[in-house]
């Protein structure tokens, strides 16, 4: 190190409160625009991306907002359900592959996903360990969430007994880790994929019980009238689907009126998009069809707007917070004079006296950015998901 | 060694003023210079050292005209060639006893710091009796031990002149004839020359010449 | 990103750019693989007969895995989460339809891979009659009933399961087109000789009724027009007192003199069926790989059991 810049490090110590005040204020100075930047930078760019690798998306009338931020995120409160009937409307059409989302549903905190193979293939996600699941009751995790929930191929995880937000569905089920996917760097990570069927499952809509023609569930039975059986209520629902049991589990109903969250129609081309787009524009039409991207357009738009306010705020507080920093350099310089008249009798060069006061300035300023980058780098790290969760709050 | 000739000098905002007819010290001369408080020995040894200029006459230093030279080579001359012990020994509070002795290696390009200088520093240290404080800060040694560091940051540099302003002040005397051992030592040691203030007239005999400050003047 | 917050993002003040360059991350790229000529067609299906036809229309630019173990049937036979996985691997599912195989819909597969070879004739399903229906909580009554799967036993069914297949394999591999045609029309050939065969075979009882052990039969009596009853009797197991007297109550006038099996019957059976003047015949309805030779082999066996007509010797 050198001379001037050992003797400024060794003035920073000596002086702990001071250098730390000062420290901090430069560090806020730098990290308030920079942080603000990084911040609304990363958070565009990540919501834009994720935007741009979704083309169309199909869901239920209602916030459009809503149902971008939880499509692309997986994390927030579901938007209107849509039906089944959707992806098959969206398949029939020819000019898109139809991939849904079934959302709502949560596993110890972590957001339970329904949805097909196709959702693997259209995002990338490769499975690191064990295979995607097969077979109903069975689950992928994201990278994350296997991580935080400690769990691997052959482990058990059941869906949260409470749904996190009004579904009418409360059925917990133990569902089976199939595999885990690689690290996708994406809100996939925290995610825990299930089949859509699976998901039914949860919700209640499709279940497994004993058979009741077979003569042990005779206790089972209220009334046989005919080949028509009633059941009551003894019959034994299963809270886990088993190889032994797995043949029982069964959906009720028409399946297209099944509900799910939203459909990613995935169209080959700016033409098949054009003419899907234009399918869903009828006056009567219930559902609507979105391109995230210009949701997330019209969201940065004002993001930024209020970006522009903020900076300038923080223009003025920087420029108060600088001179009051100036001034504590000016009144130091004012207390070190007697120093600086020693290194001069002694001989000390100029450049080398001005030098030693300079690099208190440098070294404040230097662990000041250092703050300033820490801090950056955390918000860089969670920022985003902070900004998410404030848009939806 | 030194000469200096027809010289006087004047604070800007002070009454007092120094002249000096003619006075010179010889190399590997030890010279005590005595005299009442207020007299002008502190402004002689500034005087000497280049730190004031002269409104009039000529400063001459181991050859060199200090009196005609500028600021910059004025200060590197000193730093080279002057060991500087102030009265109020003037260490720099924020630093420990090596830094302190150290601390001409640290504010001139013409000196380099390196591994002898710094064992250089310890051997200072030892000699004054200070080599188990090194990291001990400023403000945490007594008086005595404060200007022994001082009397060491003069010599680290291996000056050819040793300028010293009451050198053993504030020292008991065992601690006054150990300060002035090495002083007188370093002196024959290294051929350098010594021109002291003091007011402690038992040490006297120790040096050279003493020279009485009202003897200077015209 | 709009042209507005591009403008804005230039204004990142240049603290902002290392750290900003520090925080991205690396794009991932993920080509999709292309599929290859060169490497046969991954065909998995869910019975025998489908892999019998995939084989014979696909011939060695297709790789056919039927993974149900031997004597199974496989229309009840549900695969574990693995073997699943393996049909998640093909780059074709074939299916009966005609339900059977409900796992299907229990398990996550690629629907665009899905080939419902029956969905060209869903009209002409025969139903399973009486399944029991039943109700438990809010949802109303159901029932867990289909049609009846076995729809190769008639020739003309098995075609038309044999052309969806070679259009799904076309629509696969077009450069393949060519050699999937010639492969359906020498099976088209064997099946139009198969139901040439079992006409005949059908006209051997004339107006008599036949018997079948288990109601798996409904194609072939429909499409052949026999008059046949079914019982519910399986070849591995001695019938109990109350299934021999449903056989004496509903023998027709004039009585059955054959009764056609899945499988060979117990000895004690046979004996007791011939006691009754009742001959036991082997019809496999072949769900599963045979024993010996192949599909056609055994439903060519099939049409000489059906051919050898009424019991000789009977009224």
């Amino acid at each position: 190190m050198s001379g001037p810049l050992y003797l400024a490090w060794r003035y920073a110590l000596r002086h702990p409160a001071k250098t730390s005040i000062l420290v901090a204020a430069i560090a806020l100075i730098v990290f308030l625009p920079v942080g603000l930047q990084v911040l609304v930078g990363q958070s565009a760019r990540e919501l834009t991306a994720r935007a741009e690798s979704t083309p169309l998306l199909v869901g239920a009338r209602g916030s459009a907002l809503e149902l971008v931020l939880s499509s692309l995120y997986l994390e927030s409160r579901p938007p209107e359900p849509t039906d089944w009937a959707q992806v098959e409307r969206v398949e029939a059409t020819g000019l898109a592959r139809a991939i849904p989302l079934h959302l709502g549903f949560q596993a110890r905190g972590h957001p339970i996903v329904g949805t097909t193979l196709d959702y693997f293939d259209f995002r990338g996600l490769h499975v690191a360990q064990g295979r995607r699941m097969a077979v109903l009751g069975e689950c992928v995790l994201g990278a994350r969430a296997a991580r935080a929930l400690g769990l691997a191929p052959g482990g058990e995880l059941v869906s949260s007994s409470e749904t996190v937000f009004d579904l009418a569905g409360d059925y917990p089920l133990k569902m089976r880790v199939a595999g885990v996917l690689a690290p996708s760097h994406t809100p996939d990570d925290e995610a825990v994929f299930v089949d859509v069927k699976t998901a039914w499952v949860i919700e209640g809509l499709g279940h497994g019980h004993q058979d009741l023609a077979a003569p042990d569930a005779e206790t089972a039975v209220l009334a046989r009238e005919g080949s028509s059986i009633t059941a009551n209520a003894s019959v034994v629902e299963y809270q886990e689907i088993t190889p032994a049991n797995a043949d029982s589990f069964h959906f009720h109903g028409d399946l297209s009126a099944y509900p799910i969250s939203a459909v990613i129609a995935v169209a080959p081309d700016a033409k098949s998009r054009a003419l899907l787009m234009g399918r869903y524009e009828g006056e009567n039409e219930s559902q609507q069809v979105l391109r995230p991207v210009s949701v997330m357009d019209e969201l940065l738009e004002t993001v930024v707007t209020i970006q522009v306010y903020v900076v300038a705020a923080i223009a003025i507080v920087s420029a108060a917070t600088l001179a009051t920093a100036a001034l504590v350099f000016l009144l130091s310089l004012r207390l070190r004079g007697r120093e600086i008249e020693t290194l001069v009798k002694i001989g000390g060069a100029r450049i080398s006296v001005a030098a030693v006061l300079a690099s208190e300035v440098v070294v404040v300023l230097s662990l000041g950015i250092l703050l300033a980058a820490a801090l950056t780098l955390v918000t860089s790290r969670f920022g985003s998901a902070a900004i998410r969760a404030l848009l939806l709050s | 060694m030194i000469r200096l000739h027809d010289l006087e000098f004047r604070y800007p905002e002070g009454e007092f003023e120094l002249r000096i007819a003619d006075f010179r010290v010889e190399r590997g001369e030890r010279v005590a210079v005595i005299g009442p408080s207020g007299s002008g020995k502190t402004s002689l040894l500034h005087l000497v050292a280049g730190i004031v200029e002269p409104g009039r006459g000529r400063v001459q230093v181991a050859g060199a005209e200090v009196s005609a030279m500028g600021d910059a080579a004025r200060r590197e001359f000193r730093i080279r060639h002057v060991g500087l012990v102030f009265q109020e020994f003037e260490l720099l509070e924020y630093l420990d006893v090596l830094d302190n002795i150290l601390l001409p290696y640290r504010i001139h390009p013409a000196l380099r710091l390196d591994r002898t200088v710094r064992e250089r520093a310890r051997s200072l240290a030892r000699r004054m009796g200070i080599a188990d404080k090194l990291h001990r800060l400023a403000p945490r040694l007594s008086h005595g031990e404060r200007q022994r560091v001082a009397v060491c940051r003069a010599l680290i540099a291996g000056p050819e002149l040793v300028l010293a302003d009451e050198p053993t002040g504030s020292l008991d005397p065992a601690n006054k004839q150990r300060v002035l051992d090495l002083l007188l030592d370093y002196v024959r040691d290294h051929d350098a020359t010594l021109l002291a203030v003091t007011h402690d007239h038992d040490l006297l005999d120790r040096f050279g010449r003493v020279v009485d400050f009202k003897g200077l003047g015209t | 990103m709009t042209r507005r917050h591009r403008q804005r993002s230039r204004i990142v003040p240049w603290l902002a750019l290392p750290l900003a360059l520090a925080c991205s991350e690396p794009e991932r790229t993920d080509a999709p693989a292309t599929p290859s000529a060169e490497v046969p067609l991954s065909v998995w299906v869910v019975n025998y007969p489908l892999q019998y036809f995939a084989e014979r229309i696909g011939g060695a630019h297709v790789e056919v895995t039927f993974p149900a173990p031997r004597g199974v049937d496989p229309a009840f036979w549900s695969p574990d989460g693995d073997t699943v996985a393996g049909f998640q691997s093909a780059d074709l599912v074939l299916l009966n339809g005609a339900g059977g195989s409900a796992w299907v819909g229990r398990a996550t597969l690629h629907a665009d891979r899905l080939v419902d070879t029956a969905l060209g004739f869903a009209d002409r399903l025969i139903a399973i009659e009486a399944a029991p229906t039943h109700q438990h909580g809010p949802t109303g009554s159901h029932s867990h009933g289909g049609s009846y799967f076995t729809v190769w036993l008639d020739p003309w069914l098995a075609l038309e399961q044999a052309r969806a297949i070679a259009t799904a394999f076309s629509a696969a591999r077009p450069e393949r087109a060519d050699a999937f045609e010639r492969g359906l029309a020498a099976l088209e050939a064997d099946l139009l000789d198969l139901d040439a065969r079992l006409s005949r075979a059908a006209r051997s009882f004339g107006d008599d009724p036949v018997l079948f052990s288990h109601p798996v039969y409904a194609y072939l009596t429909a499409r052949y027009e026999l008059r046949a009853r079914s019982v519910h009797w399986e070849p591995g197991a001695e019938p109990d007192a109350a299934q021999w007297r449903d056989l004496e109550r509903s023998r027709a006038d004039p009585p059955a003199s054959v009764m056609f099996w899945e499988a060979t019957p117990l000895g004690a059976t046979t004996a007791r069926l011939t006691a009754l003047g009742i001959e036991s015949r082997v019809y496999s309805p072949c769900a599963n790989v045979p024993a010996r030779g192949d599909w056609l082999d055994v439903m060519r066996a099939n049409a000489e059991a059906l051919a050898a007509g009424p019991r000789p010797g009977r009224g």
